[in-house]
């Protein structure tokens, strides 16, 4: 409900915008890894009417999913592509990695044109979907791995010599002989990315990595997928949902909405704008919690519920808590990230000002 | 060439250490589709026991038409058992993976699974080509054509199939259906189809090329016979090939399936 109010938010300003403009942070050709150049998605679909008879004549529909997007990736860049869902993440990821053909436009991936020269191109890119596996659910993951090392034909030598380096990384060694569909939702991840990286690619691609995990999982990918990149200069392009998966992530956002990009700027500045802030949620047997307090705003609330916006860069989290315990008679807080539309709504509205 | 048959190798394999996970499982199935078999083959026996032919075929021609199936069958769900499943692959969007990665996807596909029940049809198969089907050492060349086209008719037949996914939902269901009229139309002896049945047969739903035409090749051998079982099967596998690359394309072009 959330998400789809602010879809509606956001295309009633896009509306008011001028059509979308190329990234500010071009690249020199030589040291871009992606260029992408009003790239066009269309998909159509053919909408039953309504009744017995409306079956028989369809009507069709056309939706823009990308709608002349252009943007630049350095190499050893790590890049979030943000945006609620439908803004044309997932879309721009497929044609990005060789899945999807564009309707129009132009982009080169590390040289290459993605939908003409697919596996070529894959021996170069490292792709993980979130919700979808690369790996053989009834198997141990090592018979995976040693599969991928006939896929991408790589030797041996180096084959085995990246998958101990993983194995150490990522605290393996105890899953690499456990059938994958008995791993946690966070270990079958970390298999997940490994297998996508067993080959050296120079470029990864992850489509919401962290959806489903708990916080410690969650961490574990983050600290990986940033140490692994930055360590072999590895550019990454990763979509997500989770404001934290791009402040520990990346150092460049990219906001999509209705097919076009709103926003490109380093996390830097974002963090600074919108991404120091949570929500803490204080039940109460008794009268609302009363947090009064600089940094503090409180939102709609119901009647033994407050629920906080705290601003973190002008007061700690611990301190909002211990306000809210001295009054007494609390019986739950919760502490959470800024619903992510919440956040892009922010961005955009700002984006909007500025224009 | 070497390359593509040591990952397809073990790309099965692994499928098959699959449906071995769960052993009790395997071995019911295995046991189940044996016994199957075995009544479908002991009614033939009655049938046989009453009436000396049908159409001119004796119970030896039956039993080699029904080994030669049960045989294909056998081995293209141990090995190809990806075949049954390839229409809801493509409708879950499980390309998607696999298109990211630089291999062949037809054989990736092929190659994700492999059918418990199986082992019953290939085990079957070999005892009623074996002890019923009036076979000599000297056919065992023509034996394996006969086995290796019948196979590749067959599996291109289900590939185009499960190809219909490209453009209909509700390809899912009706993909295998036509896989099973297929594996029915080659249960009974060739010389009861006529007209239009028969047309069929050596089209749309192949049972004429998966089994009848190599009854044939091995009861008459001949270039003549032999050509028409290779042909048939290099046509039909050029075929599939086309068709799910034409449906691939749609694929990625994102249209959408009815």
């Amino acid at each position: 409900m959330l998400v789809g109010t602010a879809s509606r938010a956001f295309t009633r300003l896009h509306a008011c915008l001028p059509p979308s403009e190329p990234s500010r942070r071009s690249k020199s050709p030589m040291s871009a890894v992606i260029t992408i150049a009003n790239l066009r998605k269309r998909y159509s679909y053919a909408k039953r009417g309504r009744g017995l008879l409306g079956g028989f004549s369809p009507q069709h529909v056309s939706i823009d999913a990308v709608d002349g997007v252009s943007f630049e990736v350095g190499r050893g860049e790590r890049v979030a592509v943000i945006g609620p869902n439908g803004a044309g993440k997932s879309t721009t990821l497929k044609i990005l990695s060789g899945i999807l053909e564009p309707t129009s436009g132009e982009a080169s991936v590390l040289g290459l044109t993605p939908w003409r020269d697919r596996k070529a191109l894959a021996y170069k890119i490292g792709v993980v979907f979130g919700q979808r596996s690369q790996l053989w659910g009834e198997l141990p993951a090592r018979d995976s791995f040693n599969q991928l090392r006939h896929i991408y034909d790589q030797d041996k030598a180096v084959f085995e010599r990246r998958l101990g380096e993983m194995v150490e990384r990522f605290a393996l060694a105890d899953l690499l002989d456990q059938p994958v569909h008995r791993m946690s939702l966070g270990q079958r991840m970390r298999c997940e990315i490994t297998a996508s990286l067993l080959h050296g690619p120079g470029l990864l691609f992850l489509d919401e990595p962290t959806i489903g995990l708990d916080v410690t999982a969650k961490a574990a990918i983050r600290d990986f997928i940033r140490d692994h990149a930055r360590d072999h200069g590895q550019t990454v392009l990763l979509t997500s949902h989770d404001t934290r998966d791009i402040e520990l992530v990346c150092d460049r956002v990219i906001v999509v909405n209705a097919g076009q990009v709103v926003v490109d700027q380093p996390t830097g500045q974002l963090r600074k704008r919108f991404l120091g802030r949570k929500v803490v949620t204080v039940l109460s047997a008794g009268p609302q919690i009363v947090v009064d307090l600089p940094g503090v705003t409180r939102r709609a609330s119901e009647a033994h519920a407050v629920v906080l916006d705290v601003d973190t860069r002008l007061i700690r989290v611990e301190q909002v808590i211990t306000a809210a315990l001295a009054q007494g008679g609390v019986e739950d807080i919760t502490i959470e990230d800024p619903p992510m539309e919440d956040v892009i709504h922010d961005i955009y509205a700002s984006a909007l000002a500025v224009r | 060439m070497i390359a593509f048959v040591r990952l397809y190798a073990l790309q099965a394999a692994a499928a098959v250490r699959m449906s071995f996970a769960d052993r009790a499982n395997f071995a019911l199935q295995v046991a189940g589709m044996f016994i199957n078999n075995a009544v479908f083959l002991t009614l033939w026996v009655l049938f046989f026991a009453g009436f000396k032919s049908v159409g001119g075929w004796g119970f030896a021609d039956l039993a080699l038409l029904l080994g030669l199936m049960m045989t294909i069958v056998g081995l293209c769900g141990t090995v190809f058992g990806g075949y049954r499943d390839m229409a809801i692959s493509v409708l879950r969007g499980e390309l998607d993976a696999l298109l990211t990665q630089p291999k062949g996807l037809i054989s990736r596909l092929l190659a994700r699974e492999s059918l418990a029940t199986s082992w019953g049809d290939l085990a079957g198969g070999i005892i009623v080509l074996g002890l019923f089907a009036d076979l000599k050492l000297a056919d065992l060349p023509l034996l394996l054509v006969a086995l290796t086209a019948g196979l590749t008719v067959y599996l291109s037949a289900a590939i185009s199939f499960a190809s219909l996914a490209f453009w209909a939902s509700g390809a899912r269901s009706f993909a295998r259906d036509l896989t099973d009229f297929t594996l029915l139309f080659s249960s009974y002896p060739g010389s009861i189809y006529e007209g239009a049945v028969k047309v069929i047969a050596y089209s749309i739903l192949p049972a004429g090329f998966v089994v009848m035409a190599p009854v044939e090749m091995l009861r008459e051998p001949g270039v003549r016979s032999v050509a028409v079982v290779i042909s048939a099967a290099c046509g039909y596998a050029a075929l599939a090939a086309g068709f799910f690359h034409l449906g691939l394309k749609r694929y990625r072009r994102g249209a959408s399936v009815a």
